[in-house]
């Protein structure tokens, strides 16, 4: 409330002498002084896009949901986070975290294990909220092709809105590369199949063993569906192209790990070599190594170039695997009789950047040698397989042509996640999955795009802040992890997550810290209702309060810029 | 972190300080921890003006304009009135610029002290005469330009000690505090209000418009200059237990404390580091100072006491 709303103001009459008072006293408040006029500039409440949301491919409301983990709100903190990441119980285990990377706080002390704590929101929703029930039914049909991430995030924000969903998937179990490709001792199986019990419960119809392009055509789908979504992901191993590449002994990374997630126990010898340098080749030897194998990376380039993802090198390296820089297959040896001996290498260097800005590796020549292995899983890379698009559907080199929100050249075909871009992520997928929903609902207004400037780290007023170390995320010791398949991270207590979520500047995002008010010489702060607001009849637009808002909340206009209200 | 005031104003907007005065927002924390029950007595001072105009006021609570050099006697003398009525729960605080304390108001500061008449006096010291046109006083720094100090010929003489001068009257409580410690400045005044006797408040108050600085920094510059030990935050009991109040986290040198304001754009680098000098030698002094301990001293302690 502002105060001349408040007060009334006395405008006492000064007109003959009798009016004065005898001596000199006040007669009425500064009130009636509008010290707003001499306002040049003007304060205003203005949230800004922190760059962990706008680096987080669903753009969680990542220091909001914080910000409810303090207040131990942590109901608060699961819906808001469902709202753009159905399942932060799986992101929350194995994204990446691009958030953590653009963290605002790493340029302070450590970035705010973000990652984590999503995963112990996400758990504790699991455990203790009632999976959502869909809204009325609307007369939409939708197909989408693949339950991995992109199909599953569609899913549930379209049955979630009362959309008809069906789920055509050719293996025998959900989850894409959730349940084929992501080991269990990153991803247990139980997370997975409790987060589907969301879409169980949206009514979403699956139809397993299901491989569309033999057992239903596209064709087919789109004649019965309104709107037809392609997430059939990236699933086609890339050949080495080198001799012998079929012998037995020989396996490709994806069937290798498919094999395990399928129960199987695939078989391979003593000596195990993995060529690649991607998570692939990381998830392959660190399972090799569970099954008690002796497991040996090796890569062309050298670790700086490795497409794997930093902390899973590590990991790996934690647990005594060998990675090998530095060399490329030239074959794979095998005795006459065809059994698998070894493979033979070329020494590597490296040459010029290529188009991926990576340096180039080139032979040395004449440096080869021969390495003994009994057996060798190749990991180098997966491919779309473009077979089961019709003709009509425009492709790119790598995939379907899709844009952002998942629009294909054809009206009500969409497409998403690992199809469209080739490998990438559990989270890409999940946003791009979550965007064509949106965009079927007819919701694109809520779509958010990436910014050019999210709040930067010289912008927050860091006088506020204590440095403080994060969390560290708890795991279990190598020597009994690599023993066995169960979870390597077992994740942050309550009192961790509180703690963790205390690091977060909030950037750009007003938690209602009080600093405006307490600091305004003006009085114009004011928040009897619950908001701030300033109070333009006074505020002289002096600026401290913007200056020593520690997260860059307020900005200042220039006051002829301003609305008129 | 974050700062917790007592949410009830007593003050009202409309004021007419500069944007981003320091004096004002002091007067609204030190109204904040006195609260309803409580007189103020300005002299001269850019609070006269701030207060606004006839017929316009901007405390809610009592106030009483007096003579440049009498803020002091004047305070002890309402206090004395409202004694002589029986009113003995009302808090009668002196509240005076550096100029009607270090300078004009000197003798009836002294004179109210060593009667260790019952009064909080607050010097809210903004480093010269500031609504009569920026005029240098005896807290002006030394190197600070003024209209009275020139670029040419700035300041030389090291700004007065007031909180010595004040310490050596032995008087129950002394204190100092500024803006960016919104919790120390309250709790201070809290303390000082529970004190029977003369109460001495000094705190660092910026002027954006006579420091030449941007007036967004005010809480910034007074971060500042307690971290660069350029202003230290302590009190004193009875002139003789020091306690510093806030230790500064880093070692900042005080260039960063200089830089933003205009009135020290030019110094030169000599000039800086016989700055930092003197600023260094007095912290050092201080925090000797605050490390005896009189406790153990019975004889200096029954003095102390009387
Ligand atoms: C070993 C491995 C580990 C990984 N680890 C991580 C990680 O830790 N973090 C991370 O962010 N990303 C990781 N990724 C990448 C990530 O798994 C993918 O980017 C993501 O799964 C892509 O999702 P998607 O839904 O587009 O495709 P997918 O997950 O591949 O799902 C596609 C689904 O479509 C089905 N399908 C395919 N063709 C048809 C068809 N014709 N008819 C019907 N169904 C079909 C498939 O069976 C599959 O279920 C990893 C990938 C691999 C291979
Ligand atoms: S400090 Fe918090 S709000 Fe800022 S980038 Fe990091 S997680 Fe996001
Ligand atoms: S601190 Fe107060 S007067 Fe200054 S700009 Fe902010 S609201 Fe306006
Ligand atoms: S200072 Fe605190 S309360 Fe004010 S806008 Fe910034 S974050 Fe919000």
């Amino acid at each position: 409330m502002k105060w001349l709303e408040k007060y009334k103001v006395q405008v006492p009459i000064l007109e003959k002498e009798s009016d004065y008072p005898n001596w000199a006293i006040s007669m009425t408040t500064t009130l009636l002084n509008h010290t707003g006029t001499w306002r040049i500039f003007r304060p205003i409440y203005l949230n800004k896009i922190p760059p962990c949301n706008n680096e987080c491919p669903t753009n969680e409301k990542i220091q909001s949901y914080m910000d409810l983990v303090k207040q131990d709100k942590l109901l608060e903190a699961y819906k808001l986070i469902l709202e753009d990441n159905p399942f932060p119980s799986i992101t929350g285990r194995v994204c990446y975290h691009p958030c953590e990377t653009e963290c605002n706080r790493k340029d302070y002390d450590e970035s705010i294990g973000i990652h984590c704590v999503e995963r112990f929101i996400g758990d504790w929703g699991l455990k203790k909220v009632p999976f959502a029930k869909p809204a009325t039914k609307r007369k939409v049909s939708i197909a989408i092709i693949g339950s991995g991430p992109a199909g599953m995030a569609s899913a549930y924000y379209l049955a979630l809105n009362g959309f008809n969903v069906t789920i055509f998937e050719k293996k025998a179990k959900l989850g894409g590369m959730l349940r084929y490709g992501i080991p269990a001792y990153r991803l247990p199986k139980k997370v997975l199949d409790n987060e589907f019990k969301k879409l169980i419960t949206l009514g979403v119809k699956f139809r397993t063993s299901s491989l569309v392009g033999k057992d239903i055509t596209l064709d087919n789908l789109r004649k019965n569906f309104d709107f037809v979504i392609i997430g059939h992901g990236a699933h086609k191993n890339r050949p080495m192209v080198i001799p012998n590449e079929e012998a037995s002994g020989v396996f490709s990374g994806l069937d290798f790990l498919s094999q395990i997630n399928s129960g199987k126990r695939p078989k391979i010898g003593k000596k195990v070599a993995i060529i690649g340098g991607g998570n692939t080749a990381i998830d392959a030897a660190r399972s090799c190594l569970r099954l008690g194998s002796i497991p040996t990376i090796l890569y062309r380039r050298t670790r700086a170039e490795m497409p794997a993802v930093s902390d899973e090198i590590d990991a790996a390296e934690a647990e005594g695997i060998k990675i090998e820089f530095l060399v490329a297959p030239v074959k794979i040896t095998v005795t006459k009789k065809g059994k698998l001996t070894g493979i033979e290498l070329i020494k590597m260097k490296l040459g010029r950047p290529d188009a991926s800005g990576r340096r180039r590796p080139v032979p040395v020549e004449k440096s080869n040698f021969t390495l003994k292995f009994d057996s060798i899983i190749s990991a180098i890379g997966e491919q779309v397989d473009l077979s089961i698009l019709s003709a009509d559907i425009t492709k790119t080199e790598w995939g379907v042509k899709a844009d952002f929100i998942g629009r294909t050249n054809i009206q009500n075909i969409f497409a998403i996640g690992d199809c469209v871009t080739g490998p990438k992520t559990v989270v890409e997928a999940f946003g791009a999955g979550k965007r064509t929903a949106l965009q079927i609902m007819g919701n694109a207004d809520k779509i958010q795009h990436k910014v050019e400037r999210p709040v930067q780290y010289s912008e927050l007023n860091l006088d506020y802040f204590e440095h403080t170390q994060k969390v560290p995320p708890p795991q279990m010791p190598v020597a009994v992890r690599k023993k066995n398949f169960k979870e390597v991270h077992t994740g942050y207590s309550n009192v961790n997550a509180k703690n963790e979520s205390e690091r977060c500047f909030s950037c750009g995002v007003c938690n209602k810290c009080d600093n405006c008010f307490v600091v305004c010489p003006d009085l114009s702060v004011l928040k009897d209702t619950g908001e701030y607001e300033f109070d333009y009849d006074y505020c002289k637009g002096c600026g401290v309060c913007a200056h020593e808002c520690p997260r860059y909340a307020i900005t200042m206009i220039e006051e002829s810029k301003a609305e008129v209200e | 972190m974050r700062f917790t005031v007592p949410e009830k104003e007593l003050m009202f907007p409309g004021h007419v300080a500069c944007p981003g005065c320091g004096g004002a927002l002091a007067m609204r924390f030190a109204l904040k921890a006195l609260g309803e029950k409580t007189m103020v007595v300005l002299p001269a001072c850019c609070w006269t003006i701030i207060d606004g105009p006839f017929p316009m006021h901007s405390l809610q609570v009592p106030v009483l304009h007096t003579a440049f050099e009498t803020a002091a006697i004047a305070a002890a003398g309402v206090k004395a009135g409202l004694d002589i009525q029986g009113k003995n729960d009302i808090t009668v605080m002196a509240w005076a610029g550096d100029g009607g304390t270090l300078d004009i108001g000197i003798q009836a500061l002294s004179g109210a002290a060593e009667r260790n008449d019952d009064i909080i006096y607050t010097c809210y010291d903004n480093e010269a005469y500031m609504n009569t046109g920026i005029q240098r006083s005896s807290a002006t720094p030394k190197g600070a330009w003024t209209t009275t100090t020139p670029e040419k010929t700035p300041k030389s003489e090291p700004k007065k000690n007031i909180m010595e001068i004040m310490n050596a009257h032995r008087i129950p409580y002394c204190a100092t505090a500024t803006l960016a410690y919104p919790e120390d400045l309250i709790n201070k005044f809290k303390k000082a209000q529970s004190i029977r006797g003369t109460k001495f408040i000094h705190i660092f108050a910026p002027c954006p418009t006579g420091w030449k600085m941007a007036p967004d920094l005010m809480i910034k510059i007074c971060r500042l200059a307690v971290e660069t030990n350029i202003f230290p935050i302590y009190e004193c009991e009875n002139g003789l237990n020091y306690s510093i109040n806030i230790k500064p986290k880093n070692q900042i040198p005080v260039v960063d404390y200089l830089k933003p304001q205009g009135r020290f754009r030019h110094l030169i680098q000599k000039d800086i580091e016989q700055i930092q000098k003197s600023v260094d030698f007095e912290w050092e002094l201080l925090q000797y100072r605050a490390s005896r301990d009189f406790t153990k001293s019975k004889n200096i302690q029954s003095q102390a006491k009387k």
